[in-house]
Formats: C-alpha cells, sequence, structure tokens
C-alpha cells in the first residue's frame, strides 16, 4: 500500500484543517472503481505519535451541486498563489452516512488546491449560506 | 483573559504584525477591521468552530461504509429536478 502512495501527488496543507490543525500532507486516493465519483483525501502525517492521521472521503461539488459556485476569498487564492479559476481544483469533504444515500457534503469550506503546486487548503465561506452538511441526493 | 478598553478608530497590536482596530460602535454591534500577513488566517469563531465540528464528523468513516459509498452516482438531472 505504501509503495502505491509513494507515486501519489502530495497535497500540502500549510494551515491543516480546522480541528486537525497539525497534519498538513495528504494524498488523494480513489474509492472504489473508476465510475466512483470519490475520492479519500487521506493524510500522511499521523495526529498523535503512532496512530494514523485521519481521512476524509471528498468528490468533485458539479457532480452533486451543479449550482454551486463559491467564492474563494482573496487571501485563500493568494495563499495559494492561484492566479485564475483554472488553476484550482476544487473537491468538498463527505460526511458518510448510514444509509450511505443519507450522506452530506460540506459546502462551506470546500478543498481549494492549486492543481500545479499541489498546495491546498479548506476555505471558509462565511456569509455565503452554504452549508456543512448539505444532502448529496436530494430527498424525495 | 485579557481586557483593554478602546474607542472608535483605536487599534490592538497582537505581535508585529497584527492590529485589530475597532471603526464603529453601533449599539450592541462592533465593526472590527483587522490587518494580518497572509499567512494568518481571520475568521468568525462560529463558522470556523463549524467548520471544525464538521470535519471531526467526517473524518475516517468506518470502512464498511465506504464501499457502500463507492457504488453511490450522481443524480441525474431528471431526479434532481422532479
Amino acid at each position: 500500500m505504501s509503495q502505491v502512495e509513494e507515486q501519489l501527488p502530495e497535497l500540502h496543507f500549510a494551515g491543516g484543517l480546522p480541528g486537525f490543525p497539525d497534519v498538513r500532507r495528504f494524498v488523494l486516493v480513489r474509492l472504489g472503481d473508476e465510475l466512483s465519483p470519490f475520492s479519500v483525501l487521506r493524510s500522511l502525517d499521523g495526529n498523535t505519535g503512532d496512530s494514523a492521521g485521519p481521512e476524509f472521503v471528498v468528490t468533485h461539488p458539479a457532480l452533486f451541486f451543479p449550482d454551486y459556485e463559491p467564492e474563494i476569498d482573496d487571501d485563500t487564492a493568494g495563499r495559494l498563489e492561484l492566479e485564475s479559476a483554472d488553476d484550482a481544483l476544487l473537491l468538498v469533504i463527505v460526511t458518510v452516512a448510514d444509509p450511505v444515500a443519507a450522506s452530506t457534503a460540506n459546502l462551506l469550506g470546500p478543498i481549494v488546491v492549486n492543481r500545479h503546486t499541489r498546495a491546498a487548503a479548506q476555505a471558509v465561506l462565511g456569509n455565503s449560506g452554504y452549508a456543512t452538511r448539505e444532502a448529496l441526493v436530494p430527498h424525495r | 483573559m485579557l481586557v483593554l478598553t478602546r474607542r472608535a478608530n483605536q487599534s490592538i497590536m497582537i505581535g508585529a504584525d497584527v492590529v485589530v482596530t475597532v471603526l464603529e460602535v453601533r449599539g450592541d454591534q462592533v465593526r472590527i477591521g483587522i490587518d494580518a500577513p497572509r499567512s494568518i488566517s481571520v475568521h468568525r469563531e462560529e463558522v470556523f468552530r463549524e467548520l471544525e465540528a464538521a470535519n471531526r464528523a467526517a473524518a475516517s468513516p468506518a470502512s464498511g461504509a465506504l464501499e457502500g459509498l463507492a457504488a453511490l452516482r450522481p443524480p441525474t438531472e431528471r431526479e434532481r429536478r422532479p
């Protein structure tokens, strides 16, 4: 497994993530087959000593929320050295529920990655009206 | 907690390069301006706490749940707008 991880591009969260300030290095690993819309953001930094660091399920928001248009603040864009929207890869963290169809996505704090440098951060969209738990699958 | 009294247009320095300025006081609302280096992120506390809680809740889901999730597909256009 570690052999596979070594070949994956490493994402670097210079400021950690809210709740996980010391976890900075992650790799993105596909979850399931090529058709799966989900990936796992797996930390390479243990949270405490020898225990494994956290991992997060992420997805491309455009697949589930086509109308989602977050405005990334200038500070985040500057910190990640984003010059245009095309430089950014946008991901959202999924909270997996039971049943899985009840899983939600965090649209308030999207993950922004500079495609070229792999610098990453979780943006905070204050006053955006987006929530941390938006249903992935609409309720009937 | 350190408590300081400031008037509008007066500031507080935190370290050498963070300046917090009281811009306006009106009723029970205070407008605050913050000058900080880019490496320091500034957030409304309640929003940041909400993100912390959301990240903790989302961290490291059970591997059994992941198998089912991998089969979940985005809703089609028709499912989304019935």
